[in-house]
């Protein structure tokens, strides 16, 4: 034990706890690699025993995601033009043509466009009833932010049901605003919470000096408060994309054809023969990479996106 | 400036619309903030919650819309409620909530406690071992099967590395002993970050003075550790317990991703079960009893999560 | 203990929401145990006593 500092670990402590969380990062960061890596191998290739670690890099699974295919016989393909480029190429080497585009792009645009709306409506309303609940005396305060809160804890299945009918009623079932609005309904509660913690931060004195300044109170949240929370607005617009990007229960049981998002699609792909791995890997690694990128980016404010704000660090 | 009537009303006219706007008082703008969201909820939650209840007590079901309702008054909570069946899945909770639980808090909170050894690139290496949490259950879930495959399967090769145990001589989403495990296995690796990254939190939370004082009164590490760490960070945890309880309990997606309730029963936690009710076999009115028993049990754990909350927010 | 007793009452918030969250913690175990079926049939009625309880404790002054 050093004698300068007593809460400061001894560098053997720390080059032992160093080596145990790599250990950790390792061995957790595993599956991820494999799910990149199974994307780039051949069919053959991802169901090889023992796995392959080291192996020719293909784009077959790529194009096998972004295609339908199906068999051809060989005086077929001797009958084709020669392929015109690596996807034609890839395709008819497996004596297969290509049938149509699959479905995987217009699911991934769907998770994008109900990914997006969504988080542009629960920050939208979401920032309002924050600065509300931050700034003046709202009567049951406590009950509402409660009530908000559980509501993001109702099991996705018990509301389905009547979402179900409901939907089905409106019209709405299996189309972008039906999703769009079930999604704004499930964040938003996330979002008066994180951005209420971020908007509490703003010292209140801001705005008093504009209101003197002869600014109205919605000029000054405008041009003063909305500033001061831009970090936070943004991170916790990325918390609400993320969950609506990931979310399954509701997409699985509400959609099924033109508003399906990829999360109950990817599971879904198959090959000509069986489950197509390299294909459903390609598919994952395109639909996990964005949610990667903004972990990192977040990761500041991870802490307060998991625990409603509560916990600041 | 002149100082003309036309002048004067020039210059007041806009002064009094922002005195008009300025009157939309305080109290005004709160509610006008404030009712959108809390229509939106009350539309998308509320509302179907109520609904909810009033099928609860009736025989309806979705796929008939035309059939005569009839209510049935509180029969459809007394046959849930009294069927081995549904215990036995509330039981395949439990497992799953007990056991994902224990491993997460044991293996987060020493994560926490090394990595607040404070070395060189801890801030790095918790981001890396973060990034699981983030990603969509399902297809994390679904990609997992894959990994569980008895002769190609990843995990099972790395059983085979370690222990010997050929990799095809067992299948774990197969298996009646194995398959409750494997849904623990993908859940612990899926969140242990979670309760890692508040038990940190907890950890640095807890000032360094205090330490410095157990040394002068010459306490033993040991005893530093279980009267001085365990109880500041305790709040935390509990926190990371409750949310990660009240998640495990309404468990759907990467379960049904992974065993789709399989073998037999054995995986069939209660909200998987709850969508088969619901979504294949239609008994409307018996699911929405069942929806609402569960919605009580996560609502009562909700409400002592917020106090949990609560009390780590005063710190 | 003593403080317990009289702040039940007193109604007092604290020792209420105490018992209170202790009701929704034994409804959730009835629920799960293994052990008896009568336990798992009143589960339910004991966790929502639980939570009615919490949601008007939690009015009672501090």
């Amino acid at each position: 034990m050093s004698a300068w500092s007593v809460t400061e670990p001894s560098a053997r402590s720390k080059g032992i706890a160093a080596v145990l969380v790599i250990l950790y990062t390792v061995i957790t960061l595993l599956p991820l690699v494999w799910i990149i890596a199974t994307g780039f191998k051949t069919g053959p290739d991802s169901i090889s025993y023992p796995p392959k670690v080291i192996f020719q890099p293909s784009l077959e699974g790529y194009v096998n995601l972004f295609t339908d295919r199906t068999r051809a016989t060989p005086e077929q393909l001797a009958a084709m033009p020669p392929p015109e480029n690596f996807v034609d190429e890839i395709v008819q080497r497996r004596g297969e043509v290509i049938t149509q585009p699959s479905k995987f792009g217009a699911r991934f645009l769907n998770s994008v466009i109900i990914g997006f709306g969504s988080t542009f409506l629960s920050i939208f309303l979401g920032t309002l009833a924050a600065y509300a609940f931050s700034r003046f005396r709202v009567p049951l305060k406590d009950d509402l932010l409660f009530f908000i809160l559980s509501t993001r804890m109702m099991p996705p299945i018990a509301v389905a049901i009547p979402i179900f009918l409901m939907f089905r009623q409106l019209g709405l079932s299996d189309t972008h605003l039906g999703m769009i609005l079930l999604y704004t309904g499930v964040n938003i509660s996330l979002a008066v919470w994180l951005l209420k913690g971020f908007i509490d931060e703003i010292p209140r004195e801001y705005e008093e000096a504009a209101l003197i300044d002869g600014y109205t109170r919605l000029q000054a949240f405008r041009k003063v408060v909305l500033p001061q929370a831009a970090t936070g607005i943004a991170s916790t617009a990325i918390f609400c994309l993320i969950f609506a990007w990931n979310e399954y229960a509701f997409a699985f049981l509400l959609t099924s054809g033109t508003a399906q998002t990829a999360p109950p699609f990817i599971p879904t792909i198959f090959g000509v023969g069986g489950k197509d791995w390299p294909a459903v890997a390609a598919g994952a690694t395109l639909f996990l990479l964005p949610v990667m990128i903004f972990t990192i980016l977040l990761r500041k404010h991870l802490l307060r996106g998991i625990t409603f704000g509560a916990v600041r660090k | 400036m002149a100082d003309t009537p036309i002048d004067r009303l020039a210059r007041a006219t806009p002064s009094s619309l922002a005195r008009r706007v300025r009157g939309l008082s305080d109290r005004a703008i709160a509610w006008v903030f404030v009712t959108p969201t809390i229509l939106l909820l009350l539309a998308i939650n509320i509302f179907p919650l109520i609904w909810t209840v009033r099928l609860s007590f009736t025989n309806f079901a979705a796929n008939k819309p035309n059939a005569e309702v009839k209510w049935v008054g509180l029969r459809n909570y007394t046959r849930i409620l009294t069927d081995p069946d549904i215990w036995q899945t509330m039981q395949a909770t439990a497992h799953f909530l007990f056991w994902t639980l224990l491993f997460q808090v044991v293996i987060g909170f020493s994560l926490a406690w090394l990595i607040n050894r404070k070395f060189r690139g801890n801030d790095l290496l918790t981001t890396l071992i973060v990034l699981p949490m983030m990603l969509s259950p399902a297809v994390v879930g679904n990609f997992w099967t894959f990994l569980y495959e008895p002769q190609i399967g990843l995990f099972n090769y790395a059983v085979e590395f370690f222990t010997g145990i050929p990799a095809s001589s067992f299948s774990m989403l197969g298996s009646v002993t194995l398959a409750p495990w494997s849904i623990v296995i993908a859940d612990t690796w899926m969140w242990t970050p979670f309760v890692m990254l508040i038990c940190l939190a907890g950890l640095r939370s807890i000032p360094d003075y205090i330490y410095e004082a157990a040394e002068v009164d010459r306490a033993s590490k040991w005893r530093q550790f279980w009267t001085m760490t365990v109880p500041m960070v305790l709040p935390f945890l509990m926190l990371a317990v409750l949310f990660r309880g009240i998640e495990n309990f309404k468990m759907f997606d990467l379960v049904v991703q992974l065993t789709g309730g399989g073998p037999g029963s054995t995986t069939l936690l209660t909200s998987i079960e709850l969508k088969r009710e619901a979504f294949e076999k239609w008994r409307t009115g018996y699911s929405s009893a069942y929806a609402i028993i569960l919605f009580v049990t996560v609502f009562g754990l909700a409400s002592i999560y917020v106090k949990a909350l609560n009390k780590v927010k005063e710190r | 203990m003593k403080g317990f007793l009289s702040g039940l009452l007193r109604l007092r918030r604290g020792p209420w929401e105490l018992l209170a969250s202790c009701l929704i913690g034994l409804g959730v175990f009835m629920l799960m145990q293994p052990f008896v079926l009568w336990a798992f049939t009143w589960s339910f009625l004991v966790t929502l006593t639980g939570t009615v309880m919490f949601i008007i404790t939690s009015h009672f002054p501090e």
